[in-house]
This record gives C-alpha cells, structure tokens and sequence, in this order.
C-alpha cells in the first residue's frame, strides 16, 4: 500500500526510532559490540518445483547457464562438503561462537552435517526450505506456514527445541512473514538490514526482536554481488567492527556477519575472514555471542520484545 | 541419502578416507589451459546464444577469443616451457583440424588432452542419448587421429551437460568429469555402467571469471598463492586437489605473463606438490581410493544420521 505522509513507518513491522532517542543498551561486562557471526547453509536444488520462486540472478557459477547448469549448482554445493568445516573451524580458533543458518533440503539431507554443527555447539537458526524456494508475497498464507513449520520441524528433529532465530532464504519475506514467524515461537528475525541495535518488532502474538543483519559486510554482497576485492572487504569489515565498537561505548551496538560457505569457505578466501575475526576479536570490546545469547540479553535489560 | 541428481553421494571433507598422493605429496596440482574455438557464425542453440552483444557475427567477441591461437598460446606456450610444466589441456578438439600448429605444439609436449567438446559453441545440453553417443565416438577419435591416446576425460564444452552425460561418458569409457566443482578432492560419480569419477576443475581459481567480475591479474595472484598454500596445510591430513584454469587469450597477453610466471614459480617453488595431469589424478584415485570411498558413502546412505565420530 503506498505511504500516507503521516508520521512514522509507512507498515506496521515496526515503530520508527532514530537511534540517539533511544534508551542506552548496555551489554555484558561493559563491551561495546556484540558480534553475532551468522553462517547459512543454504540448498541450492537442481530442479526446484516449477511454483517456486529463486532469485533471478542467484550467486554462484559464472553467468545464467541452461540447465543444467553443472558450475552453479556445483559451486553452491560445496559449501556443504568442504567450505562449512573451514568456517566453523576459523570461528572456533578465535572464540566466536557459530549461528548457523540451516534450510530444511539441508537439515533433511544432509543429516550427519546439522548434526555435527548442532554438536560442535553451534546455534541452529531456522531458514526456510531451499534456496531455490523463497518466501515471497507470491506465496499463499497457507503455503508460507507450512514452509516456516517445515523448516522449524526440520531443526527440532536435531535439537529437541525450537529454534529461536531465522533468517529468511536470500532474506525475503512477504508482508506475514514476521507474524507468522512469532507465532510459530521465533524469537529473532536477521532479515532486515537496517539498524545498529536490536530492536522490537510488532506482531500480533508472540514476542520477535530483529537482529538486523549488517548488510554491507555480508560475503555475498560484498564479494559476489559488488565483486569487492578480497583484502577490500577484509579492511571493510574489521573498519566497521572498530567504528562500531567505538560508537559503542555511548550505547551498544551490534554486528551480525553473513557467511557463506560456498563463498568464504574456498581455500583462498578464508585466510581474509580468519584476518579479520583476529582483528575484531582484539578489540576489548567485543562480546562474541549467538543470536539468542543476544536476543536474551537484549531483553533482560527491559529494551522490550 | 544424495539429492538430484543422485549422482554423488554426500561425504564431508573431514570424514572421509585418506587420499595418499604418489610421493607423499600433499597437494595435486592440475594446470588447464582452455584452447577453445569460437564459431564465427554457429549452429543456432535454442537455451544459450554464445554472442548475445550484437546480431551474429560479433566480432569483437570472437577477435578477443581467436587471439588466443594467434597470440596468446604461444606466449603462454613459451611460460609452460620455461617451468617446464605438463598442462592438462581442456581443447575443443576442432581446433586439431582448424589450426594444426597449435595441435603439434601440445602433441610434441605430450600434453594431457581433455576433451572441452568440438566446439565451444556446441553444447551438450540440447542433444538426443544417440546424438550425445556420436559425439563421444567424434571426441575419441579426433583425438586418436591426432595424437594416437585415449581419451580420459571431458570439461563439458562451454561447461555444457545433458542429464545423461556422465553415464555415456563411462559408456564411452572415459575415467573423470571435471564439470563438478563442489570439492577438493576427487570423489565418484555414480554412473549406469562402469566407474566414473570427478575431478574438480575451478570457477574460482580462473582467469575468465576473475577477470570478467573485475578483477586482474595482482588479484589472480593472490588467489592462486593462497589457495595453494591453504590446500598445502589441509593436504598433511588427506590429499587435496589444486586446478588453475587459464585462457590463452586472457592470460597469454603481454601485461599479464609476467604474473602467470609468478603462479608457476610458486607451484615449482612447494615441496610436497604433485604436478600433474586430471588424467593421472583420475587414475591414482580409481587405483587407490575409489573403492574406499564408495564404501565410506555407503555407511550415510544406509544411515544418514551414522557415520563418523557417531
């Protein structure tokens, strides 16, 4: 529905709030910037259902191919056989703790994976179905709930509890999606990229605090989409942590970075991500935490759902 | 359990059998030079049009692309030589008919010839079993005719494929499919009849791509040192596979050779890196490992939540 030049947000997810009007947020122990490292394991399916809606430029391979298109869908896949165990393990060297992205082709396919990532202590957040299968306002009411439980169900059946956060596949949603996602008992929501703090959602039952993703430091868009160079967005991301944990000391912040396996798990790239974590981790602080350590946390301080 | 096309099974890097390298070497090393013709005015294609920027013929498009006989090669040629390098050639095995000097000068190297299609604006995706079949049969034997070997493996042309494509390849009777690029090792296809097993070619660690997305040669460098540096610390565990896919029209240009140089210098320059052919990286895997890691996959299939430290 187009705007009516009346004061606030022109929807109802959320109420307009300049950050320097807001209550100070403090964090645990004093630090400055909560960094929340978020990894998507994303399934790239080879022959998605003809009513699914992709991306139609999605990432990977050189350029659109007629399927099928071996270098794209090989290239995404990897993330999932070599990339993902790159990752994690730059992560754990560095004392971050992994939130992990996980649609449920994954969850569902690649069983013994979810597991090891739910057993190395990572936080599994729900993301949809596939990659190939968006959410989007295409999709009935109908369909999105049966995707979000599908997706909920799929990391249940590994930890026994409901995950606590999403991320939409390649972060899209439909005007319900926020709705529906709290009254399926998400807690969190990574989608929108538009804030340097948590803030509270609105949603007619349940409580969804957004854990707004930092766009420009995401290896997708930075690497893939803008084709920033590697050592480029290595500065970019230990520049904006620096910035942000300063800015952080009159009230806090947050960075949560979007990963890729596929992409920041080749064998060339991950030394920049290792650089850069070394760098944000050697500020004094930073509080490196998951998604729901964050949320929690957020709450307990009475900044609201 | 695999996904479509349950061709490979789902093996994690870190669960896997070891992959022991000849030599003790951690890291094998595959160089592939694409020796491509583009068709002046090709076969019509009904899903890819292979010069998209003006009405047919474009030929700046295919200047940029005959460079690479005409000049590129032979400077590249000349870089092979002097770090006396065994290339993996991914040819389009016309170019034996159209530019015979180009064939003589990889026949007297004994370089590897993997079949990259006849054409690289002929693909695969389009072709009937029968037709995909014949064009098997055309590949193994211009390839006999002109170099007298069998052929071991195909990059498909343009990257190209059909659904059947690597059951008629192991009908054909060829060893490895370069067209996955989802892993660091070799690991098996599985196929209706026979073996058949992946290679992994790059479309990372190649000039088209990093040069198309904007970036030159300083970063090519840099990539390549850094993935084989990373490959060689990871190789202690398991043997690891390294590819640098290069275009004599991209790299074989004079403001670029010096650093293409500099890539082979740090191949030559590693203790522990095979230097080697996909042809030979197929075999030592089929000889070796292959049973094994059937073997291995089939512990996730039978039970997908089993397996490795379970």
């Amino acid at each position: 529905m187009p705007a009516e030049r009346t004061y606030g947000m022109d929807h109802n997810h959320y109420a307009w709030s300049p950050l320097p009007a807001r209550p100070v947020l403090r964090w645990p122990d004093g630090k400055q910037l909560a960094l929340c490292v978020t990894v998507l394991l994303e399934h790239y399916e080879w022959e998605p259902p003809a009513d699914a809606y992709s991306l139609r430029r999605p990432s990977g391979g050189i350029f659109p191919l007629p399927a099928p298109d071996f270098i794209r869908l090989t290239h995404r896949e990897y993330g999932h056989r070599v990339g993902i165990f790159r990752v994690l393990d730059a992560l754990a060297a560095r004392g971050v703790p992994a939130t992990v992205a996980v649609d449920a082709l994954t969850a569902e396919h690649y069983p013994w994976l979810t597991r090891h990532c739910h057993e190395r202590g990572a936080e599994l957040i729900g993301h949809g179905v596939a990659a190939t299968r968006l959410i989007t306002s295409r999709m009935s009411e109908a369909d999105e709930r049966a995707t979000i439980a599908r997706s909920l169900d799929a990391l249940r059946t590994v930890t026994g509890t409901t995950p606590a956060g999403w991320f939409s596949p390649e972060a899209a949603e439909s005007a319900r999606t926020p709705a529906l996602l709290a009254e399926a008992g998400v807690r969190y929501l990574c989608d929108w990229p538009n804030d340097e703090q948590p803030f509270p959602m609105t949603v007619p039952a349940g409580t969804l605090t957004a854990l707004p993703v930092f766009l420009e430091a995401d290896d997708e868009f930075a690497l893939w989409t803008r084709r920033m160079s590697l050592p480029h967005w290595s500065r970019l991301v230990v520049d904006a942590a620096r910035r942000l944990h300063d800015d952080g000391a009159t009230t806090g912040r947050v960075l949560v970075l979007n990963l890729r396996p596929w992409l920041i798990g080749q064998p060339f790239r991950i030394g920049a991500l290792a650089d850069a974590l070394t760098q944000i981790m050697s500020l004094p602080g930073v509080w490196a935490a998951t998604g729901s350590q964050i949320t929690d946390w957020y709450r307990s301080q009475g900044h609201g759902g | 359990m695999s996904l479509a096309p349950h061709r490979v099974d789902y093996l994690p890097i870190i669960d896997r059998p070891r992959i022991e390298w000849p030599g003790g070497a951690r890291v094998a090393c595959w160089v592939a030079p694409n020796v491509e013709h583009y068709e002046y005015l090709p076969p019509r294609d009904s899903r890819r049009n292979p010069w998209p920027r003006t009405p047919w013929p474009d030929v700046q498009g295919y200047g940029y692309r005959d460079y690479g006989n005409r000049a590129g090669f032979w400077r590249m040629l000349e870089a092979f030589d002097r770090f006396d390098l065994r290339a993996t050639v991914s040819l389009n095995l016309a170019v034996f008919e159209h530019y015979p000097e180009v064939g003589a000068a990889m026949v007297e190297r004994d370089w590897e010839v993997m079949s990259h299609g006849i054409y690289n604006t002929r693909y695969l995706h389009d072709l009937g079993e029968d037709e995909e079949r014949a064009f098997y049969r055309d590949c193994i034997d211009t390839l006999a005719r002109h170099t007298g070997k069998p052929l071991l493996g195909m990059l498909g042309p343009a990257v190209s494929n059909s659904a059947r494509t690597p059951d008629l390849m192991a009908e054909a009777g060829l060893l490895y499919h370069a067209d996955w690029m989802h892993d660091d090792q070799p690991v098996p296809i599985r196929v209706e009849t026979g073996r058949l097993v992946s290679v992994p070619y790059t479309t990372e660690l190649n000039d088209v791509p990093v040069f198309l997305q904007h970036y030159d040669t300083d970063e090519f460098v840099a990539m390549a040192k850094a993935q084989l540096d990373q490959l060689w610390v990871e190789g202690e565990q398991s043997g690891r596979v390294f590819c640098l896919a290069l275009h004599p029209y991209l790299m074989g240009m004079p403001h670029r050779i010096a650093q293409l140089e500099e890539i082979f210098d740090h191949l030559r320059s590693k203790e522990g890196v095979w230097l080697t052919t996909a042809g030979e990286i197929a075999q030592h895997f089929l000889d070796h490992h292959y049973d094994d890691f059937v073997a291995h996959a089939e512990r996730y299939r039978t039970d997908p939540a089993g397996g490795i430290g379970a």
